[in-house]
């Protein structure tokens, strides 16, 4: 299975955990207590939030802490921005480009 | 269909130039390599074959090497007027489509782009954006380094 960036946010509890995460770090218990689905599900979305590289989990004693990695989150919203830049910046240059041929029809009338 | 208009990215804008110049530098592609490519990059024509269900693919070698593939298969051609398209741009989003509007105003042409994104791709978006939004404080950390690995 894919394990990315997109992967880690196509559910909305993965969702929720990031969000929840986000803010300060919890342990995977603390975690497990905000939501109603079962603690095995929890423990699930967080397994695959560690396969995907959103977060980290460090052991301290008997606490396991999950952390956020938000350098690999940065895909995700680069992807958007850099997409409708382009297009901006295509067109631009497109249009760059007509008033380059329109000169040189001028010139050559 | 009513999230068409938010998975929808419109750019409209009036050429100082005849609808004929501006219809025959998109569609024509001894003019498209001179555009499509952002600067300092260069564009191959693989295949234009600008007719409707005709396939065109452009690649452009990316930094590290590797080939920026676009690709569609031209959905819609009405002379002067419109181009329907699909578009898969690996490896960065696929199954998009691209409407562009020509009108003739006077010397000038009336200009309308847009890219539809599939469902899927807008949910993903939207996804992306939530997560975004609420990390002001997170991202703002980041921008240092996002600014970086844009510029490589």
């Amino acid at each position: 299975m894919r394990r990315d960036v997109f992967q880690a946010i196509a559910d909305p509890v993965r969702r929720d955990i990031i969000d929840l995460l986000s803010t300060e770090i919890h342990t995977i218990n603390e975690v497990a207590e905000k939501f109603e689905i079962s603690r095995p599900a929890v423990s699930k979305h967080i397994k695959i939030l560690v396969e995907c590289g959103l977060i980290s989990i460090n052991q301290k004693g008997r606490a396991r802490y999950c952390q956020i990695e938000p350098k690999n989150l940065i895909p995700a919203f680069l992807w958007i921005e850099k997409f409708h830049k382009q297009w901006e910046d295509r067109i631009d240059a497109f249009e760059n480009y007509l008033d380059h041929i329109q000169t040189k029809n001028d010139t050559n009338e | 269909m009513s999230d068409l208009k938010n998975r929808t990215i419109t750019i409209e804008k009036s050429f100082n130039a005849p609808l004929k110049t501006v219809w025959e530098a998109w569609t024509q592609s001894e003019h498209i390599v001179k555009w499509w490519a952002p600067p300092g990059m260069e564009l191959q024509v693989i295949e234009h074959d600008f007719k409707v269900g005709g396939k065109w693919k452009y690649t452009m070698p990316m930094p590290d090497g590797s080939p920026f593939i676009s690709e569609g298969i031209y959905k819609e051609i009405i002379e002067f007027e419109k181009i329907v398209t699909s578009a898969d741009f690996r490896p960065m989003t696929e199954n998009v489509e691209l409407q562009v509007l020509f009108e003739a105003d006077g010397n000038q042409t009336k200009f309308t782009f847009r890219v539809i994104h599939p469902t899927v791709d807008y949910c993903k978006q939207q996804e992306a954006m939530g997560i975004y939004n609420g990390w002001g404080s997170a991202f703002a950390r980041l921008e240092l380094l996002v600014n970086v690995s844009v510029d490589n």
